[in-house]
């Protein structure tokens, strides 16, 4: 045993030099953070009849990880429990996960990857990568904000923003919800995600 | 025939008035009736006719109000019985009463469930009252309460026409009726 340490320590070296290398040439780590999901909301607003509505999603997991001075390493990725929906209304709720709409059964998660993190303003950034609802993917570009605090000694990313999207696009209105009459196609989508740096 | 009512009939306006707040009305029934025996997209639909036709009624119900106030009202028959006299007016100030209450009830209930109201996806209705479930409930038994109630009101009313052109044979029913000739 001592003597595969032996072996291993030379070699394990070599390795954090080069990771040390390439995180050198590439700019700082991209630190990760947690979702603080009691002080977050991911929200979506829909018109049903001629009257405005607003839902939530209270269940989904953000996958974060930034440092603003190296966007390349940084990384976002949300997955939404789309069967944990809250539309305001229960009868509604269920309607909305049958199989002519979320079909949660079968596609109980939406997601989005984005593939590119760019800044557009000082605080403001743009995240362009794929969403994936009810197995359909789509391109999309969704900017956001950014704002930095530390609270408990810990950093702490404020980040909120808004992104259109159209639901027959993902197929969610299949038969006579395939119709725009009675609801639109157009939903806007809200976040307000309050993110805690790990460790 | 006359814009205005005059004391021996009730004028075009009155007379428009009235007959299509009956049309609107039955469809108001035949749309809630639908509604009960439908799910999904097609109850949405005949819902939200239901309510934009509703807030149709409460719109000519104001109108309707109001032109009644500013205009002279053809008195009722001197002959009448007293029984009779306040039948007909106790079922005139019900009928008034309920194309406002039923209105009001279905859009206060809407609000209680937290569907807003649209009037024909044109424009959107304030909420009359924050999101309330109990509230929604109880609004959902008054509303079909009043909606039974004015089945038996608008019944009494229409008897009533009946008899006056029947049975007393004066010109109460004709002086509603667009086309008919009174002496």
């Amino acid at each position: 045993m001592i003597r595969r340490f032996g072996l291993l320590r030379p070699l394990a070296a070599l390795a954090m030099l080069l990771t040390a290398g390439a995180v050198a040439a590439g700019g700082a780590a991209a630190p990760s953070y947690a979702l603080d999901p009691g002080k977050s909301t991911l929200a979506f607003a829909f018109v049903q009849a001629g009257g405005h509505n607003q839902g939530r999603f209270p269940k989904f997991a953000v996958n974060f990880s930034f440092a603003d001075d190296n966007l390349a390493a940084s990384h976002l990725e949300v997955t939404v429990d789309i069967a944990a929906l809250d539309s305001g209304d229960k009868e509604r709720d269920d309607t909305l996960r049958e199989a002519d709409l979320f079909n949660v059964a079968k596609f109980p998660q939406a997601r989005f990857t984005a593939a590119q993190i760019t800044k557009t303003a000082a605080g403001a950034y743009e995240a362009s990568g794929s969403l994936v609802i009810r197995g359909v993917t789509r391109a999309l570009r969704v900017p956001f904000t950014l704002k930095s605090a530390t609270e408990q000694g810990k950093p702490v990313l404020y980040m909120t923003g808004k992104t259109l999207i159209k639901r027959l696009d993902f197929g969610v209105g299949q038969g006579d919800w395939k119709s725009t009459e009675w609801v639109d196609n157009e939903v806007m989508v809200t976040f307000n995600l309050r993110l805690i740096a790990a460790g | 025939m006359q814009v205005r009512n005059t004391t021996a009939r009730w004028g075009s306006v009155a007379q428009f008035l009235h007959w299509l707040i009956v049309a609107l009305i039955i469809t108001q029934v035949i749309l809630a009736l639908s509604a009960e025996q439908l799910h999904g997209m097609a109850k949405l639909a005949m819902l939200a006719r239901h309510k934009s036709v509703g807030i149709t009624i409460l719109m000519l119900a104001l109108v309707r109000l109001a032109w009644r106030l500013i205009n002279p009202t053809p008195p009722l028959p001197l002959t009448l019985k007293p029984y009779e006299r306040f039948l007909a007016n106790f079922t005139h100030a019900a009928l008034y009463v309920l194309i406002f209450a039923l209105p009001i009830t279905g859009w206060i209930m809407s609000s209680a469930r937290g569907f807003p109201v649209s009037w024909f996806s044109l424009f959107q209705l304030p909420d009359l009252v924050t999101k309330n479930r109990p509230l929604y409930e109880a609004m959902q038994e008054t509303h079909e309460a009043l909606a039974w109630t004015l089945g038996a009101v608008a019944l009494l009313h229409l008897l009533g026409a009946l008899k006056h052109h029947f049975v007393l044979k004066d010109t109460v029913l004709r002086r509603m009726l667009p086309f008919s000739k009174i002496p």
